[in-house]
C-alpha cells in the first residue's frame, strides 16, 4: 500500500522539477535574447542617426539656412536699416546664435547624437525640421501616424495578395512540374528585375493617359465624395494602379521561389512514403508538404507584415500616394533627420519583437525545436 | 491466364526505364516472377542492378523522369497496371501492398507523432475513426516490439532500430497480404538487424503475410527467404526455392555472388567479381553478364531465354 502510494508522488515531483527547470530555461533564454536584440537595435539606430545627420554635415546645412533667414529678416527690418553697419552685423550674429541655441545646435554633435539616441529609444521622436502633417503639426509621431493608414492599405492589399496567391499557385505548380504553366512562370520570373515604380509609370501611361479610365495618382478624388460608399469606390479606383504595379513587379519571381521551395520539400522521402500509403493528395499537401515547411512560411509572412511599415518609397512617390514611403522619400530629400530616425526606430523595434516571437512560434509548430535547449 | 488467380502476385515483363541526359536508363527490363501467399522472396543483387527501381515499379512510386513503364502486375488476380491513379491509390496502396522503405530515418514525417503516422493508413483505407485506428496501432506496436507509449513520440526521439520497427508497424496496420521491404536493415547494426529479422519471421508466421525482401545482405536475408530471385543489370537471372538455391546456385553470377560472402574462421578469402556491372543506359546485347563471366562461350552473344530446371528457373545458356 505504502509502496504504491509512494510511486505517483515521486513521479509528480520529478515532473514538477522538470516543469520548473523548463520555465527557468525559457526565462533565461528570453532574457538573453531580449538583451542581445536590444543591443542590436541600439547599434542600428545609432548608425541611422549618424547617417541621417551625414556625420554632422546636416548641421552645416541647417546653420546655413539659419544664417540666410536671419540675414533676410534683418535686411527687411526698417529699423535695422538705420543702424550702423557694425551694430547691424552684431545684431545678425546675436540672432543667429540665439536661433542656433534654440535649435540646440550649440551643443557638439556627438553629445546631441547620444541624447537623440536615448530619446529615440524611448519612442520620444521629437519634431520634424521641415515636414508637417496635413493638420499642420510638426510632431514626428503625428506625421507618421497620419501617413500610416494609407501605407497599410496599399502595402497590405498588394503584399497579402502576393503572399497568399504565390503560395497557392506555387503549390499547384509544384504538383505539375514541367507543365506549360510551370515553364511559363519560370520564363516570366525575370520580369521581377524591373522595379515596381517603373511598371507604375507604364501603367499610368496606359490606363490614365491613353485609356483615361483610372486616375493618375493620389488616394481619393478631390474634393472627396461625401458618402462612405462613393468614398471607398474612389479610394479603390486610386488603389488599383499602384497595387497592380507592386504585384506585377514581384509576382512571377515569388511564385517561382515558392514553387522551387515546395518542389524540394515534396521530394522528401516521407512525402513519397505518404504517397505509397495511399493518402489523398490533399492530405499529403497539407500534412506532408505544408506542415513541415510551416516555420519558413511563418517567417516569410511575419517579415512581410513588418516590411509593410516601410512602405514603398518610389511607387508611392510615382503615384503621389500619401503614405509613409513617400514621406520618407521627402524626408531624405529635405534632410529631415527626425522623420528618418523615427521611422527607422519603429521598424527596428518591430523587427526585434518579431524575431523574438518567432523563436517561440518555431517551438510551437516544430516539435524538434526547443527553446534554449 | 486461368492459372493466374492462384498466385498472390504474378509479374510479367515489368519494364521501368528512366529518361536522363545521356539516354534511357533501363533500370528494370523485363522482370517476371510469381509469389504465393505466406511466402517470402528475397531479391538479391549488387548495388545499381535495379532492385530499388523494381520496388518502385511494383508500388508505382515513379520519379518525374519515367521514360517507359509497362508490363503486367497481377495482384490477387487483378492486373493493377490497368488501374488509373485514383483506383490504384484506393485499392492497391496499403490495401494490397505496403512498403517498408530503405531509409526509415527519412521516411517518417518529422513533425507528426509516430502514432498518428501509423494510424493514418488505417483511417484512410479502412474508414476507421482515430480511436479505432489507435487500437490497431497499439496491436501492431506490440507485434513489432515498440513500447505502447511511443505513439506520443516524434520520429527524431526514436533510435534507428525503433524507427524501422515503426515503419514496419505502419506497413502492417492495414493487414495487406504483401509487404515490400526495401533494404529494411541496411542502416542498422547486426544485433538490431537480427532482431528485425526475427520480428519479420514471427509476423509471417502469425499473420500469414507475404514479403518481397530487397537486399544485398545475403547472410541476413537467408534467414527469412523461402524463395530467392537474383537480379543483374535490370533483369532477374535466377529464381528458385531457397533450400535449393543457397547450397547450389545455378547462374554463374549467383555462384560468384554467393562466393563473395565472407565466412568466419576459414582461410579462404572472399571472392569478388572482376569488372563492373554494365551500364544500364546501353546494356550489351546477349547475356548481360557475359563480359564478366568465366564460362563465357559463343552462344552468350545471344540473349539467353529462361530455362526451367526442376522448379528452378535460370537465364543462362549453360543450362540449356
Amino acid at each position: 500500500m505504502s509502496v504504491t502510494a509512494q510511486v505517483p508522488v515521486e513521479k509528480l515531483t520529478v515532473k514538477k522539477s522538470i516543469a520548473n527547470s523548463s520555465v527557468l530555461r525559457v526565462l533565461r533564454f528570453s532574457l538573453k535574447r531580449l538583451l542581445t536584440l536590444f543591443v542590436t537595435v541600439v547599434i542600428g539606430i545609432y548608425l541611422t542617426i549618424l547617417i541621417a545627420n551625414m556625420g554632422g554635415f546636416v548641421d552645416e546645412i541647417i546653420k546655413g539656412q539659419i544664417r540666410d533667414t536671419v540675414t533676410q529678416r534683418v535686411a527687411n527690418n526698417p529699423n535695422a536699416l538705420q543702424m550702423e553697419p557694425e551694430l547691424r552685423k552684431k545684431l545678425i550674429e546675436d540672432q543667429i546664435a540665439l536661433e542656433e541655441k534654440r535649435r540646440g545646435l550649440n551643443t557638439p554633435i556627438a553629445v546631441r547624437n547620444f541624447r537623440y539616441l536615448s530619446n529615440a529609444l524611448q519612442l520620444d521622436l521629437g519634431r520634424a525640421i521641415n515636414l508637417t502633417s496635413d493638420s499642420g503639426s510638426k510632431q514626428v509621431r503625428l506625421i507618421l501616424l497620419e501617413r500610416l493608414p494609407a501605407t497599410l492599405l496599399l502595402m497590405g492589399t498588394s503584399q497579402l495578395f502576393l503572399f497568399f496567391s504565390s503560395i497557392f499557385i506555387a503549390l499547384s505548380l509544384s504538383r505539375k512540374y514541367g507543365s506549360f504553366w510551370d515553364k511559363l512562370v519560370i520564363a516570366l520570373s525575370p520580369t521581377s528585375a524591373v522595379p515596381p515604380w517603373f511598371y507604375g509609370i507604364f501603367l499610368i501611361l496606359i490606363f490614365s493617359a491613353a485609356l483615361k479610365i483610372l486616375p493618375f495618382g493620389g488616394m481619393v478624388d478631390s474634393p472627396p465624395p461625401p458618402n462612405t460608399f462613393d468614398y471607398s469606390m474612389s479610394v479603390l479606383k486610386h488603389l488599383t494602379l499602384p497595387c497592380l504595379a507592386l504585384i506585377l513587379s514581384s509576382f512571377f519571381l515569388s511564385v517561382y521561389n515558392y514553387r522551387t521551395f515546395f518542389l524540394i520539400y515534396s521530394s522528401e522521402d516521407y512525402v513519397d512514403m505518404a504517397k505509397a500509403k495511399g493518402l489523398p493528395a490533399r492530405d499529403i499537401e497539407r500534412t506532408y508538404i505544408l506542415r513541415p515547411t510551416l516555420p519558413t512560411i511563418i517567417t516569410n509572412f511575419s517579415l512581410l507584415i513588418i516590411t509593410l511599415w516601410t512602405g514603398a518609397l518610389f511607387t508611392e512617390t510615382v503615384f503621389l500616394w500619401p503614405g509613409l514611403g513617400r514621406t520618407l522619400f521627402q524626408a531624405i530629400g529635405q534632410y529631415d533627420t527626425p522623420i528618418i530616425v523615427g521611422s527607422s526606430i519603429i521598424f527596428a523595434y518591430m523587427l526585434a519583437m518579431t524575431v523574438f516571437l518567432l523563436d517561440f512560434v518555431y517551438a510551437l509548430v516544430d516539435p524538434r525545436v526547443k527553446i534554449g535547449g | 491466364m486461368n492459372t493466374v488467380p492462384e498466385k498472390l502476385l504474378h509479374i510479367e515483363n515489368l519494364v521501368l526505364h528512366f529518361k536522363t541526359a545521356g539516354g534511357s536508363v533501363q533500370a528494370v527490363d523485363g522482370v517476371d516472377f510469381d509469389l504465393d501467399s505466406n511466402r517470402a522472396v528475397v531479391i538479391l543483387g549488387e548495388s545499381g542492378c535495379g532492385k530499388t527501381s523494381l520496388s518502385k515499379a511494383l508500388l508505382r512510386l515513379l520519379p518525374r523522369n519515367v521514360d517507359k513503364y509497362s508490363g503486367k502486375v497481377f495482384l490477387q488476380g487483378t492486373d493493377v497496371m490497368t488501374l488509373d491513379n485514383e483506383e490504384y491509390r484506393q485499392n492497391v496502396r496499403w490495401v494490397g501492398m505496403s512498403l517498408v522503405p530503405q531509409a526509415a530515418m527519412n521516411s517518417l514525417n518529422p513533425v507528426l507523432k509516430v502514432g498518428d503516422q501509423v494510424a493514418e493508413p488505417a483511417m484512410v483505407h479502412l474508414g476507421l475513426s482515430k480511436a479505432e485506428a489507435y487500437v490497431l496501432v497499439y496491436k501492431m506496436f506490440q507485434h513489432v516490439g515498440v513500447p505502447a507509449d511511443f505513439v506520443e513520440r516524434y520520429p527524431f526521439e526514436l533510435s534507428g532500430g525503433m524507427r524501422q520497427r515503426v515503419a514496419l508497424a505502419m506497413a502492417l496496420v492495414t493487414s495487406p497480404s504483401l509487404i515490400v521491404l526495401d533494404e529494411p536493415t541496411s542502416a542498422l547494426d547486426l544485433l538490431t538487424q537480427a532482431n528485425i529479422m526475427n520480428v519479420l519471421k514471427r509476423i509471417k508466421h502469425e499473420l500469414g503475410t507475404s514479403f518481397i525482401l530487397i537486399t544485398h545482405d545475403i547472410a541476413t536475408s537467408s534467414e527469412l527467404a523461402d524463395e530467392v530471385a537474383i537480379m543483374y543489370a535490370g533483369q532477374i537471372v535466377e529464381t528458385g526455392d531457397a533450400r535449393d538455391f543457397f547450397p547450389a546456385p545455378l547462374h554463374p553470377y549467383s555462384q560468384m555472388l554467393m562466393a563473395s560472402v565472407p565466412r568466419l574462421r576459414t582461410d579462404s578469402d572472399p571472392m569478388f567479381i572482376t569488372g563492373q556491372p554494365p551500364s544500364l543506359m546501353n546494356p550489351p546485347k546477349g547475356c548481360r553478364f557475359a563480359s564478366r563471366c568465366p564460362y563465357r562461350f559463343e552462344k552468350c552473344s545471344e540473349e539467353p531465354p529462361v530455362f526451367q530446371k526442376g522448379n528452378r528457373k535460370v537465364k543462362c545458356w549453360l543450362h540449356e
